[in-house]
Protein backbone atom coordinates (compact mmCIF):
# COMPACT_ATOMS: atom_id res chain seq x y z
CA UNK A 1 0.00 0.00 0.00
CA UNK A 2 1.06 3.24 -0.62
CA UNK A 3 2.08 5.56 2.27
CA UNK A 4 3.05 8.76 3.37
CA UNK A 5 6.87 9.13 3.54
CA UNK A 6 8.80 11.98 5.73
CA UNK A 7 12.37 12.31 6.03
CA UNK A 8 14.05 11.19 8.92
CA UNK A 9 15.28 13.78 11.53
CA UNK A 10 18.98 13.62 11.39
CA UNK A 11 21.27 13.69 14.62
CA UNK A 12 22.43 11.39 17.44
CA UNK A 13 20.62 10.58 20.10
CA UNK A 14 21.03 7.58 21.90
CA UNK A 15 17.37 7.27 22.51
CA UNK A 16 15.44 4.59 19.61
CA UNK A 17 13.28 6.97 17.61
CA UNK A 18 10.09 6.52 16.60
CA UNK A 19 9.41 5.32 12.65
CA UNK A 20 7.77 8.65 10.58
CA UNK A 21 6.61 6.81 8.22
CA UNK A 22 2.75 5.97 8.60
CA UNK A 23 0.45 4.20 6.02
CA UNK A 24 -2.56 5.54 4.80
CA UNK A 25 -4.89 3.47 3.39
CA UNK A 26 -6.51 4.47 0.25
CA UNK A 27 -8.70 1.71 -0.56
CA UNK A 28 -11.52 3.89 0.87
CA UNK A 29 -10.78 6.93 -0.89
CA UNK A 30 -10.42 4.23 -4.03
CA UNK A 31 -13.55 3.17 -3.60
CA UNK A 32 -15.28 6.49 -3.36
CA UNK A 33 -13.75 7.77 -6.60
CA UNK A 34 -15.43 4.58 -8.03
CA UNK A 35 -18.48 5.34 -7.18
CA UNK A 36 -18.25 8.85 -7.70
CA UNK A 37 -17.18 7.98 -11.45
CA UNK A 38 -19.79 5.40 -12.05
CA UNK A 39 -22.33 8.24 -10.92
CA UNK A 40 -21.20 10.94 -12.81
CA UNK A 41 -20.37 8.92 -15.90
CA UNK A 42 -24.30 7.84 -15.58
CA UNK A 43 -25.69 11.47 -15.05
CA UNK A 44 -23.53 13.70 -17.52
CA UNK A 45 -24.53 15.54 -19.99
CA UNK A 46 -22.70 14.97 -23.25
CA UNK A 47 -25.01 17.51 -25.50
CA UNK A 48 -25.43 21.23 -24.56
CA UNK A 49 -28.98 21.87 -25.65
CA UNK A 50 -30.27 25.69 -24.99
CA UNK A 51 -33.54 27.29 -25.87
CA UNK A 52 -34.07 30.91 -27.57
CA UNK A 53 -37.77 31.70 -25.95
CA UNK A 54 -40.62 33.27 -28.51
CA UNK A 55 -44.08 34.21 -28.61
CA UNK A 56 -45.96 33.80 -31.68
CA UNK A 57 -48.46 36.36 -33.28
CA UNK A 58 -52.38 36.08 -34.39
CA UNK A 59 -52.40 32.20 -32.41
CA UNK A 60 -52.59 30.85 -29.16
CA UNK A 61 -53.35 33.74 -25.83
CA UNK A 62 -50.04 35.41 -25.28
CA UNK A 63 -50.38 37.80 -22.34
CA UNK A 64 -52.40 41.00 -22.84
CA UNK A 65 -49.33 42.83 -20.76
CA UNK A 66 -47.32 42.04 -23.74
CA UNK A 67 -49.49 42.64 -26.34
CA UNK A 68 -49.94 46.28 -24.81
CA UNK A 69 -46.55 46.53 -23.93
CA UNK A 70 -45.72 45.58 -27.57
CA UNK A 71 -48.12 48.06 -29.25
CA UNK A 72 -46.41 51.10 -27.29
CA UNK A 73 -42.80 50.10 -28.16
CA UNK A 74 -41.42 51.02 -31.82
CA UNK A 75 -42.64 48.23 -34.14
CA UNK A 76 -39.19 46.18 -35.52
CA UNK A 77 -39.88 43.91 -38.04
CA UNK A 78 -37.74 41.78 -39.37
CA UNK A 79 -38.89 39.65 -42.75
CA UNK A 80 -36.68 36.97 -43.68
CA UNK A 81 -37.34 35.23 -47.10
CA UNK A 82 -35.39 33.88 -50.17
CA UNK A 83 -34.30 37.59 -51.49
CA UNK A 84 -32.59 38.23 -47.89
CA UNK A 85 -33.65 39.96 -44.95
CA UNK A 86 -35.52 43.57 -44.76
CA UNK A 87 -35.92 44.89 -41.69
CA UNK A 88 -38.49 47.83 -40.75
CA UNK A 89 -37.90 50.49 -37.75
CA UNK A 90 -40.93 52.68 -37.49
CA UNK A 91 -40.82 54.09 -40.86
CA UNK A 92 -37.58 53.26 -42.51
CA UNK A 93 -36.67 49.93 -44.18
CA UNK A 94 -33.23 48.18 -44.54
CA UNK A 95 -32.95 45.47 -47.03
CA UNK A 96 -30.23 43.06 -46.41
CA UNK A 97 -29.17 41.20 -49.29
CA UNK A 98 -28.31 37.32 -49.09
CA UNK A 99 -24.78 36.25 -49.57
CA UNK A 100 -25.54 33.69 -52.01
CA UNK A 101 -26.37 30.13 -52.38
CA UNK A 102 -25.08 27.25 -51.17
CA UNK A 103 -24.39 24.60 -53.06
CA UNK A 104 -27.73 22.60 -52.16
CA UNK A 105 -29.56 25.77 -53.23
CA UNK A 106 -30.28 27.21 -49.35
CA UNK A 107 -29.95 30.71 -49.57
CA UNK A 108 -27.32 31.92 -47.42
CA UNK A 109 -28.17 34.90 -45.44
CA UNK A 110 -26.14 37.50 -44.55
CA UNK A 111 -25.62 37.33 -40.61
CA UNK A 112 -23.02 39.63 -40.06
CA UNK A 113 -25.09 42.67 -41.38
CA UNK A 114 -27.91 41.84 -39.60
CA UNK A 115 -26.20 41.93 -36.37
CA UNK A 116 -24.43 45.53 -37.53
CA UNK A 117 -28.02 46.77 -37.94
CA UNK A 118 -29.38 45.06 -34.64
CA UNK A 119 -27.04 46.95 -32.95
CA UNK A 120 -27.33 50.44 -34.80
CA UNK A 121 -30.75 49.88 -33.80
CA UNK A 122 -30.62 48.76 -30.40
CA UNK A 123 -27.79 51.89 -30.02
CA UNK A 124 -30.83 54.44 -31.34
CA UNK A 125 -33.61 52.80 -29.35
CA UNK A 126 -32.15 51.41 -26.24
CA UNK A 127 -35.34 51.01 -24.48
CA UNK A 128 -36.34 48.76 -27.65
CA UNK A 129 -37.13 45.06 -26.46
CA UNK A 130 -39.07 43.56 -28.66
CA UNK A 131 -38.96 42.61 -32.41
CA UNK A 132 -41.01 40.57 -34.54
CA UNK A 133 -39.76 38.18 -36.92
CA UNK A 134 -41.67 36.92 -39.76
CA UNK A 135 -40.50 34.38 -42.54
CA UNK A 136 -41.26 32.91 -45.35
CA UNK A 137 -42.85 29.43 -45.66
CA UNK A 138 -39.42 28.54 -47.43
CA UNK A 139 -36.84 29.48 -44.46
CA UNK A 140 -35.12 26.76 -42.88
CA UNK A 141 -35.60 26.55 -39.15
CA UNK A 142 -31.55 26.85 -38.87
CA UNK A 143 -31.48 30.00 -40.39
CA UNK A 144 -34.44 31.48 -38.41
CA UNK A 145 -32.63 30.19 -35.23
CA UNK A 146 -29.50 32.30 -35.96
CA UNK A 147 -31.49 34.84 -36.93
CA UNK A 148 -33.58 35.07 -33.71
CA UNK A 149 -30.29 34.28 -32.29
CA UNK A 150 -28.55 37.74 -33.30
CA UNK A 151 -31.70 39.40 -32.12
CA UNK A 152 -31.51 38.21 -28.54
CA UNK A 153 -27.34 38.87 -29.04
CA UNK A 154 -27.98 42.44 -29.66
CA UNK A 155 -30.52 42.66 -26.25
CA UNK A 156 -34.11 42.41 -27.99
CA UNK A 157 -35.25 39.49 -25.86
CA UNK A 158 -39.17 39.40 -26.67
CA UNK A 159 -38.85 37.94 -29.92
CA UNK A 160 -42.55 37.13 -31.76
CA UNK A 161 -42.43 34.70 -34.67
CA UNK A 162 -44.99 34.54 -37.11
CA UNK A 163 -45.41 33.55 -40.83
CA UNK A 164 -45.79 36.11 -44.02
CA UNK B 1 -3.14 -4.74 0.53
CA UNK B 2 -0.78 -7.73 0.12
CA UNK B 3 -0.21 -9.02 -3.09
CA UNK B 4 0.58 -12.54 -3.03
CA UNK B 5 2.97 -14.34 -6.05
CA UNK B 6 1.55 -17.15 -7.43
CA UNK B 7 2.75 -20.61 -6.99
CA UNK B 8 3.50 -23.93 -4.87
CA UNK B 9 2.66 -22.97 -1.34
CA UNK B 10 4.14 -25.83 0.85
CA UNK B 11 2.53 -26.77 4.27
CA UNK B 12 4.21 -25.53 7.43
CA UNK B 13 5.45 -28.89 7.99
CA UNK B 14 6.72 -29.15 4.83
CA UNK B 15 8.83 -25.98 4.69
CA UNK B 16 10.15 -27.04 8.02
CA UNK B 17 11.71 -30.04 6.59
CA UNK B 18 15.38 -29.44 5.90
CA UNK B 19 15.02 -31.99 2.79
CA UNK B 20 12.73 -30.10 0.70
CA UNK B 21 11.58 -27.18 2.84
CA UNK B 22 14.04 -25.50 0.58
CA UNK B 23 13.57 -26.68 -2.97
CA UNK B 24 9.44 -26.43 -2.55
CA UNK B 25 9.61 -22.96 -0.50
CA UNK B 26 11.86 -21.45 -2.86
CA UNK B 27 13.91 -20.15 0.08
CA UNK B 28 12.64 -16.80 2.29
CA UNK B 29 12.18 -15.07 -0.29
CA UNK B 30 9.38 -11.96 0.03
CA UNK B 31 6.78 -12.84 -1.22
CA UNK B 32 4.43 -9.94 -0.52
CA UNK B 33 4.75 -6.73 -3.57
CA UNK B 34 3.52 -3.37 -2.79
CA UNK B 35 1.31 -1.59 -5.54
CA UNK B 36 1.92 2.21 -5.82
CA UNK B 37 -1.95 3.20 -6.24
CA UNK B 38 -1.00 6.63 -5.93
CA UNK B 39 -1.04 7.57 -9.53
CA UNK B 40 -4.32 5.47 -9.80
CA UNK B 41 -6.07 7.97 -7.05
CA UNK B 42 -4.36 10.75 -9.50
CA UNK B 43 -6.09 9.67 -12.39
CA UNK B 44 -9.04 8.59 -10.69
CA UNK B 45 -9.71 11.99 -8.95
CA UNK B 46 -8.94 13.96 -12.45
CA UNK B 47 -11.63 11.76 -14.14
CA UNK B 48 -14.11 13.09 -11.14
CA UNK B 49 -13.43 16.31 -11.50
CA UNK B 50 -14.01 16.20 -15.52
CA UNK B 51 -17.45 14.43 -14.76
CA UNK B 52 -18.29 16.92 -12.40
CA UNK B 53 -18.16 19.79 -14.97
CA UNK B 54 -19.69 17.91 -17.44
CA UNK B 55 -23.01 17.20 -14.43
CA UNK B 56 -26.07 18.91 -15.25
CA UNK B 57 -28.71 19.22 -12.13
CA UNK B 58 -31.84 19.28 -14.79
CA UNK B 59 -30.70 15.94 -16.85
CA UNK B 60 -31.15 15.72 -20.14
CA UNK B 61 -34.35 17.06 -21.10
CA UNK B 62 -34.08 16.27 -24.34
CA UNK B 63 -32.68 13.75 -25.77
CA UNK B 64 -30.73 13.87 -29.56
CA UNK B 65 -32.05 11.99 -32.32
CA UNK B 66 -30.34 10.66 -35.16
CA UNK B 67 -32.57 12.31 -37.35
CA UNK B 68 -32.96 15.60 -36.45
CA UNK B 69 -29.57 17.95 -36.50
CA UNK B 70 -30.41 20.95 -34.48
CA UNK B 71 -28.66 25.03 -35.31
CA UNK B 72 -26.69 26.35 -33.06
CA UNK B 73 -27.15 29.12 -31.07
CA UNK B 74 -24.89 31.18 -28.41
CA UNK B 75 -27.33 33.23 -27.01
CA UNK B 76 -30.09 30.53 -26.04
CA UNK B 77 -31.02 29.87 -22.37
CA UNK B 78 -30.89 26.74 -20.26
CA UNK B 79 -34.00 24.46 -21.37
CA UNK B 80 -36.59 23.54 -19.15
CA UNK B 81 -38.75 20.28 -18.38
CA UNK B 82 -41.81 20.73 -21.21
CA UNK B 83 -44.01 18.81 -23.66
CA UNK B 84 -41.47 18.64 -26.90
CA UNK B 85 -42.58 18.01 -30.27
CA UNK B 86 -39.43 17.30 -32.41
CA UNK B 87 -39.69 17.76 -36.37
CA UNK B 88 -37.53 15.75 -38.54
CA UNK B 89 -37.15 15.44 -42.00
CA UNK B 90 -39.31 12.91 -42.10
CA UNK B 91 -42.29 13.18 -39.52
CA UNK B 92 -43.37 15.05 -36.16
CA UNK B 93 -43.18 13.27 -33.03
CA UNK B 94 -44.76 13.86 -29.72
CA UNK B 95 -43.20 12.46 -26.67
CA UNK B 96 -42.10 9.23 -28.56
CA UNK B 97 -45.28 9.23 -30.80
CA UNK B 98 -45.81 10.27 -34.51
CA UNK B 99 -48.70 12.47 -34.89
CA UNK B 100 -47.95 13.15 -38.36
CA UNK B 101 -45.57 12.99 -41.76
CA UNK B 102 -44.06 15.47 -43.32
CA UNK B 103 -45.10 14.64 -46.31
CA UNK B 104 -48.63 14.33 -45.83
CA UNK B 105 -48.19 18.12 -44.45
CA UNK B 106 -46.57 19.41 -46.95
CA UNK B 107 -49.77 17.68 -49.29
CA UNK B 108 -52.48 19.21 -47.16
CA UNK B 109 -50.90 22.65 -47.10
CA UNK B 110 -54.45 24.67 -47.44
CA UNK B 111 -54.99 23.79 -43.58
CA UNK B 112 -52.23 25.05 -40.61
CA UNK B 113 -53.16 23.16 -37.64
CA UNK B 114 -52.32 19.71 -36.83
CA UNK B 115 -55.85 17.86 -35.56
CA UNK B 116 -53.11 14.99 -34.07
CA UNK B 117 -51.11 17.23 -32.54
CA UNK B 118 -53.29 19.27 -31.03
CA UNK B 119 -55.04 16.21 -29.45
CA UNK B 120 -51.70 15.20 -27.96
CA UNK B 121 -51.12 18.60 -26.59
CA UNK B 122 -54.55 19.04 -24.84
CA UNK B 123 -54.22 15.78 -23.66
CA UNK B 124 -50.84 17.38 -21.94
CA UNK B 125 -52.56 20.22 -20.77
CA UNK B 126 -55.69 18.51 -19.29
CA UNK B 127 -53.27 15.95 -17.76
CA UNK B 128 -51.24 19.10 -15.75
CA UNK B 129 -54.09 20.83 -14.77
CA UNK B 130 -55.59 17.54 -13.28
CA UNK B 131 -52.27 17.37 -11.49
CA UNK B 132 -51.89 21.15 -9.96
CA UNK B 133 -55.79 21.73 -9.38
CA UNK B 134 -55.60 21.53 -5.64
CA UNK B 135 -52.53 24.39 -6.70
CA UNK B 136 -54.28 27.73 -7.59
CA UNK B 137 -50.72 29.26 -6.80
CA UNK B 138 -49.39 27.78 -10.36
CA UNK B 139 -50.25 29.33 -13.53
CA UNK B 140 -50.48 27.95 -16.59
CA UNK B 141 -47.30 29.13 -18.35
CA UNK B 142 -48.25 27.34 -22.18
CA UNK B 143 -44.42 26.22 -22.46
CA UNK B 144 -43.62 23.32 -25.12
CA UNK B 145 -40.29 22.53 -26.68
CA UNK B 146 -39.71 22.72 -30.38
CA UNK B 147 -36.94 20.68 -31.47
CA UNK B 148 -36.39 20.58 -35.25
CA UNK B 149 -33.99 19.64 -38.06
CA UNK B 150 -32.26 22.59 -39.35
CA UNK B 151 -33.03 21.87 -42.94
CA UNK B 152 -37.47 21.58 -41.85
CA UNK B 153 -38.50 24.63 -43.64
CA UNK B 154 -40.74 27.30 -41.84
CA UNK B 155 -44.17 26.12 -43.44
CA UNK B 156 -43.89 22.75 -41.55
CA UNK B 157 -42.81 24.83 -38.19
CA UNK B 158 -45.65 27.40 -38.12
CA UNK B 159 -48.10 24.74 -38.13
CA UNK B 160 -46.52 22.79 -35.37
CA UNK B 161 -46.54 26.76 -33.96
CA UNK B 162 -50.30 27.08 -34.80
CA UNK B 163 -51.57 23.99 -33.64
CA UNK B 164 -49.36 24.44 -30.40
CA UNK B 165 -51.56 27.93 -30.00
CA UNK B 166 -54.57 26.44 -30.41
CA UNK B 167 -54.03 23.65 -27.52
CA UNK B 168 -52.98 26.52 -25.18
CA UNK B 169 -49.11 26.33 -25.23
CA UNK B 170 -48.42 29.62 -26.61
CA UNK B 171 -44.65 30.33 -25.21
CA UNK B 172 -42.61 28.49 -27.89
CA UNK B 173 -39.12 27.23 -27.01
CA UNK B 174 -37.03 27.04 -29.95
CA UNK B 175 -34.46 23.95 -29.07
CA UNK B 176 -30.51 24.51 -30.83
CA UNK B 177 -27.47 23.76 -29.68
CA UNK B 178 -25.47 25.65 -27.35
CA UNK B 179 -22.39 26.92 -28.22
CA UNK B 180 -21.93 29.88 -26.56
CA UNK B 181 -19.64 28.72 -23.58
CA UNK B 182 -17.59 27.17 -26.05
CA UNK B 183 -16.90 30.51 -27.83
CA UNK B 184 -16.54 32.61 -25.17
CA UNK B 185 -13.65 30.13 -24.25
CA UNK B 186 -12.37 30.84 -28.01
CA UNK B 187 -12.56 34.79 -27.80
CA UNK B 188 -11.07 34.46 -24.13
CA UNK B 189 -7.67 36.40 -24.84
CA UNK B 190 -4.74 33.63 -23.95
CA UNK B 191 -2.24 34.83 -21.34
Amino acid sequence: MSGGSMPEQGGGGKKKKKALDANINVVPAIDLLSCCIAFLLYTAVWTQISRLQVQQLGTGAPEQALAERQQKALAVTLAVGERGMALLVGDSSYDIPPLGRSPEGVVLQDLKTLNTRLKAVKGEFPDQGSIIVTAEDTVPYGDLVHVIDACLAVGLMQVSVSGV
Amino acid sequence: MAIVQPGKRPSKRLARSKVLGGKIGGGRRVTNAELNVVPMVDMMTMLVIFLLQQYSATGEVLYMQKDIRLPDARHGQMIEQAPTVAISVEQVVVAGQKVADVADLDRDAGYLNIPALEEKLREDKKRWEFIHQSDPNRKWDGIVNIQADQKVPFRIVKRVMYSCGVAGYFNLNFAALDVGSGSAAAQAPSP
